[in-house]
């Protein structure tokens, strides 16, 4: 898999005590309320092993031959009332506590996490599915909600009955008391194996399904291919193996699961049996009263604990996604240091060396300069590693070796915010937030005003087309929203960036072609862009290469030649070479 | 592309305000082909089990009575515990049976959903996807169906099971004390009404909770998409300000229907299994009146304190009844939602002209194509060129039928599109995108798109002249090659040429080419070009383009503006008569002269 992933020890399956410790650690703040929930239900379970008490009291008293007198029914009848406001009570305070903190708590993770993401290298996210990732944040997140709400609470239940029972039992006649006690111990073992068995089939079921789910948001973002390749008719679709696997490894589950799960329900109510049998064993030595008590408390005992079988499963769940969200919140940070100042915007690579998996060598030993405010334009075939060049800068990922450094300074150590304040980058391709245009130019700077949002838009050539909308800056655009057209969208992106006023700009030039106008319109923002600033382009435009005050030819992760145009032209290597490539390929037409 | 305000009103995903309760049911009898006679006998094991638990109660009880009468002896246990041991064990292989089997029958009905689902998506027009964010999707698909286990798996087994034994031991109380079974079981109508009010609560708020969801679903998608941007802009707190609302909305509207629920919900939960209470003071005063005896009494006692075990199985279900309904309504939402007209006829067609006539299109209720006519002749270059949001892409997208016009028709040979079958229509039409679009997968398996089935010589002859064979060798693993996320990194050109070698390999004799001139991966600019000079080999071709000199040399330019026909001709006649076409090949010839820095850059800044 990934090197990120390789990076982390990330346990494959846990035993019940850790995922327990795990979930527990995670409910965070929130600790206290779960707390509290989970007491209440003890107490609550408590409340009704009081009223299964009395009603031992009333039976054997009974039967022992005690006459049914007025105070006595008023006793046990207040005893029963008591017992039945007590259990209101404290159901209501249980489930409430449980249920409302468990929201919290899975709202608190969410926001956890998705502060955690954004501090992770770039690198992170590129090298997951987008879909794994959304899915620990929703349906990972709804197993561990359910689990803090319903499975937590539901283990002090099952816990509380058989124990009061257990010590009851234990003070009339220790015999009988074992007898009950032998079949749940013999089933604890059955129980905790097949705990373990679910754990690892957990886990891959819910990979199955976050690659289901990444497998769903490629066919639909995919689904124009799909049409026009009648994938569908043909009964090749991509997700279909997706799901199938998913069916498959869920029936798998099941059939693994339910033998043992019957066997240790079964096992624990063997216990009925045994005990009656023990009882009938010890008729002579016992009193009647203890005899009926051990009858009547049987049922009592073992139903809690069968509902283990229920939670057992929920914790399983649950604890599979908590091992997939500690492969996000133990992935290491970009590490984060703010200690150096740049003197001036000189951009310097010293040595560098760097590659996306290890083992791996896209840049070699990359040594350059950029002056404050020249500009340098990258050529090279494809996959040579400009674009690689261009991400190292804003530390998209960190370089595995040598030095890159601003004004001087390590960007390692400039840190995050100060970078920024340094960098901007036009991407090419163009990534609107759902919003406003507004919302989207604003995001340049914190706090712009309305005069430099329209004074950038301006500069971007794109305020005209903006006010032409019916409803101007307040149009919204985002995913969903494809409202403007691609040249559009490139001049709201270029007049963020024009706001952002950052002294280095780093520009992977587009290679995507826009209607004439709004080519025209893109290439005038962008030399208003970068007026005065530090300039380095990945560079595709034969006018834009010609103009550069630096020429960096690439090759396989090496800089093979590096001057002006027309020197390098006269050198005759891979430039000259490049070049009389692209020239010829401006002049070709298409004439069927 | 082609513009539309309009496209955001769609987006508000379009939730039903109340679950139809019913809704899994129909899906049920409508998807679960495999399923139902699983389900059936399911339940029928289950009852079985269920009968079977409440024998080691009976057990318990003639045990106590034995007791009471001074009549038990070791001999009367030991038979006893014999009885017992034996429905303990048969009782438990029927239920593991039962599960495992509702178990299979969930899983299949929940996998036959999705491909019903999944394939209903790819006939419905494009328009349905324009306003969704695509996790919304995945949530319809993948999340919303898994809700489906526990009525199917659970629900439906146990639910039948217990209320079938529920409506028994209701019976035997009642058959020995009507009294005391009054007491037994008069806590459990209070408890349900206490139930049905909450859920009356919460599904009044089950609309907006999976709003919510859907919406936490988007903005999470979005962060995770604009993580570059977010960096660079360095405005995490921005955007994470969308996700982070979203999530807080989902958090607050869970907390709110818990708070409708919980203290309902919970005196439910007490009710439902404190009948212990009010069974033995009842008990008590009969008895003092001399009308029940303690063998009665036990009876009450140890069944009726039982009785309310299969009830509390429902209450799980019910507490999930509302989710899974709304999740039921989804689904069948979108499979009731039209698809397109597909007639599935062949026709033969005399040639592959492809003619526009008096056509009308848009998006929602807003056209965007006003009465456009023209004719792509036989084997001829058309080229579709215009300013942005002149409704090129959108033209050519009418052609494979990604959309259907709302007036006047579009013929290929002669005939209506619509009349021929979407089947033959997609052979005869093959779409080349801007936008490459590649699965995860093989690179065999993502050409293979273009014809199922092909051989590897086929595969390697239509890369050969997509020249794409040569990069595609290089690599590791050939043609076996894992693409996608977490797969092999393709430069965009390499991309585009995979591309094209799918469209050459599906041989269609039209050809639709949606910007795919424009190149991604100027490197490989000249490779591309001969691979589409291979593709558009004696073939129909429309091609939509930006660079405009690619089709100086079109048999046919149709200039475009705001949605309807400007001006059609030849280049040289076109920028001779001085119209639009003019303007825009002006604007092209000096967009390829500004250079980033220099005299002409300040110029054209003033």
């Amino acid at each position: 898999m990934s090197m990120v992933e390789d990076r982390v020890a990330v346990p494959e399956s846990r035993s019940d005590m850790e995922s327990l410790k795990r979930a527990w650690h995670l409910a965070g703040p929130l600790k206290g309320r779960v707390a509290r929930g989970v007491l209440f239900r003890f107490l609550q379970s408590m409340m009704l092993g009081l009223s299964f008490g009395v009603m031992v009291w009333v039976v054997t008293g009974l039967a022992e031959g005690r006459a049914l007198t007025a105070a006595w029914i008023w006793q046990s009848a207040g005893l029963m009332a008591l017992s039945l406001l007590g259990q209101i009570l404290f159901g209501y305070l249980s489930v409430r506590a449980s249920w409302l903190s468990s929201y919290e708590v899975a709202g608190h993770l969410r926001l956890r996490i998705l502060e955690k993401l954004r501090h992770l290298p770039l690198g992170f996210h590129q090298t997951r599915h987008r879909g794994d990732t959304v899915t620990v944040l929703t349906s990972d997140m709804q197993m561990l909600e359910s689990f803090f709400s319903d499975g937590l609470p539901r283990i002090s239940q099952a816990l509380g009955l058989p124990v009061a029972i257990f010590l009851v039992l234990l003070t009339r006649d220790w015999v009988v008391a074992l007898a009950t006690a032998t079949s749940v111990l013999v089933a604890l073992p059955v129980f905790f194996g097949t705990s373990r068995q679910l754990s690892k089939l957990g886990i891959q079921r819910q990979d199955m399904q976050a690659e289901a789910g990444a497998r769903m948001i490629e066919f639909v973002q995919g689904m124009g291919v799909i049409r026009a390749f009648n994938q569908v008719a043909q009964g090749q679709e991509s997700f279909r193996k997706a799901i199938d696997d998913f069916r498959d490894i869920s029936i798998r589950m099941v059939a693994q699961l339910t033998l043992p799960m019957a066997l240790f329900g079964m096992i624990v109510m063997l216990g009925a049996p045994l005990v009656i049998w023990v009882v009938g064993g010890r008729l002579n030595t016992m009193e009647t009263g203890t005899a009926i008590t051990a009858l009547l408390l049987l049922f009592s005992m073992y139903a809690p604990l069968l509902s283990l079988l229920g939670v057992m499963e929920a914790v399983r769940m649950a604890d599979a996604s908590l091992i997939r969200m500690d492969r996000i919140l133990s992935a290491p940070d970009l590490p984060e240091v703010a200690d150096a100042a740049p003197s001036g915007f000189e951009v310097s690579f010293d040595r560098v060396g760097f590659g996306y998996r290890p083992g791996e060598v896209v840049l070699h030993d990359i040594s350059f300069t950029v002056p404050e405010r020249s500009m340098t334009a990258i050529v090279g075939p494809s996959g040579s590693g400009k674009s690689t060049i261009l991400n190292l800068i804003p530390r998209f990922w960190d370089a595995g070796s040598g030095r890159i450094t601003i004004g001087g300074a390590d960007v390692a150590w400039i840190g995050e915010a100060g970078l920024s304040n340094l960098v901007t980058m036009v991407f090419q391709d163009v990534y609107l937030f759902s919003g406003t245009i507004r919302d989207n130019i604003a995001v340049g700077k914190a706090g712009a005003t309305e005069a430099e949002i329209e004074a950038a838009a301006r500069a971007a050539q794109a305020h005209d087309f903006i006010s032409r909308l019916p409803r101007g800056y307040d149009t919204q655009v985002g995913e969903g929203g494809d409202a403007l057209s691609g040249g559009e969208r490139q001049r709201i992106s270029i007049a963020r960036a024009i706001l952002k006023d950052a002294p280095i700009v780093l520009m992977d030039e587009a290679t995507a072609a826009i209607d004439p106008t709004n080519e025209r319109a893109i290439q005038t923002a962008l030399a208003r862009l970068v007026e005065g600033r530090t300039l380095i382009v990945v560079a595709h435009k034969l006018s834009t290469i010609q103009s550069a005050d630096q020429i960096l030819v690439l090759d396989e992760g090496r800089i093979v030649e590096q001057g002006v145009h027309q020197a390098l032209l006269e050198e005759r290597g891979l430039y000259a070479q490049l070049w009389s490539h692209r020239a010829k390929a401006a002049e070709w037409t298409l004439d069927g | 592309m082609a513009v539309s305000e309009n496209v955001e009103r769609s987006a508000a995903s379009e939730v039903p305000e109340r679950p139809d309760f019913f809704a899994s049911l129909k899906l049920l009898m409508r998807y679960g082909e495999g399923a139902k006679p699983l389900l059936v006998l399911s339940a029928l094991l289950a009852t079985g089990a269920v009968v079977l638990e409440l024998v080691p109660i009976w057990v318990v009880w003639r045990l106590v009575i034995a007791l009471i009468d001074g009549t038990a002896s070791a001999g009367l246990f030991a038979s006893y515990a014999l009885i017992a041991l034996a429905a303990v064990i048969a009782g438990y292989l029927l239920m593991g049976l039962a599960l495992g089997l509702s178990h299979v029958a969930a899983f299949r009905l929940i996998h036959a959903l999705r491909l019903a689902m999944a394939r209903h998506l790819a006939r419905l027009p494009m328009g349905w996807f324009a306003g969704r964010r695509s996790g919304g999707a995945k949530k319809l698909i993948v999340d919303e169906p898994e809700r489906l286990e526990i009525l199917v798996a659970h629900g439906l087994p146990e639910g039948v099971s217990a209320i079938g034994t529920w409506l028994a031991v209701t019976i035997w109380l009642f058959a020995v004390d009507w009294r005391m079974a009054l007491a037994a079981i008069v806590l459990a109508p209070v408890a349900f009404g206490l139930m049905l009010s909450a859920m009356g609560r919460t599904s009044r708020m089950v609309g907006q909770y999976q709003a919510a969801g859907e919406r936490m679903n988007g903005a999470i998608v979005e962060y995770l998409a604009g993580m570059a941007v977010i960096k660079i802009f360095n405005r995490s707190g921005e955007s994470l300000g969308e996700a982070a609302t979203a999530v807080r909305d989902y958090a607050a509207i869970e907390t709110e229907m818990g708070r409708q629920f919980v203290p309902r919900g919970a005196l439910f939960y007490t009710l439902v299994v404190a009948n212990i209470c009010v069974i033995l003071p009842v008990g008590m005063l009969l008895m003092r009146s001399g009308t029940l005896n303690l063998t009665g009494l036990a009876f009450f006692v140890i069944l009726g304190a039982n009785y309310s075990q299969p009830l509390l199985k429902l209450f799980n279900l019910f507490h999930n009844m509302a989710h899974i309904s709304m999740a039921s309504t989804l689904i069948e939402d979108v499979l009731g939602t039209q698809t397109q007209t597909d007639t599935g006829k062949r026709i033969e067609l005399p040639n592959r002209e492809v003619k526009f006539e008096n056509v009308r299109f848009g998006y929602d209720a807003h056209e965007v194509i006003h009465d456009v006519s023209f004719t792509a002749g036989d084997g001829a270059v058309t080229a579709l060129v215009g300013p942005s949001g002149s409704g090129k892409s959108t033209l050519a997208s009418l052609i494979p039928r990604l959309h259907d016009v709302w007036e006047g028709r579009i013929t290929l040979g002669g005939t209506d599109i619509r009349d021929i079958g979407i089947d033959q229509l997609m052979e005869e039409v093959a779409f080349v995108f801007q936008d490459t679009f590649l699965f995860s997968g093989t690179i065999a398996e993502n050409l293979r798109l273009g014809k199922a089935g092909a051989t590897e010589a086929e595969l390697h002859a239509a890369a050969r002249a997509a020249r794409a064979h040569a990069f595609i060798t290089a690599l590791p693993d050939g043609y076996e090659t894992k693409l996608g996320e977490g797969g092999a990194a393709l430069s965009g050109g390499e991309r585009q040429r995979l591309a094209i070698a799918r469209a050459i390999l599906k041989n269609a004799p039209v050809i639709v080419l949606d910007e795919a001139t424009a190149f991604a991966d100027p490197d490989s600019e000249a490779a591309i070009q001969e691979a589409l000079s291979e593709l558009a080999r004696d073939r129909t071709l429309i091609v939509v383009a930006h660079r405009l000199h690619t089709i100086m040399g079109a048999d046919r330019i149709v200039v475009l503006d705001q949605g309807r026909l400007a001006e059609t001709g030849r280049h040289g006649d076109l920028v001779a008569q001085g119209g639009l076409y003019a303007r825009l090949w002006a604007d092209y010839t000096a967009a390829q002269a500004i250079s980033l820095r220099g005299n002409q850059a300040a110029e054209a800044a003033q």
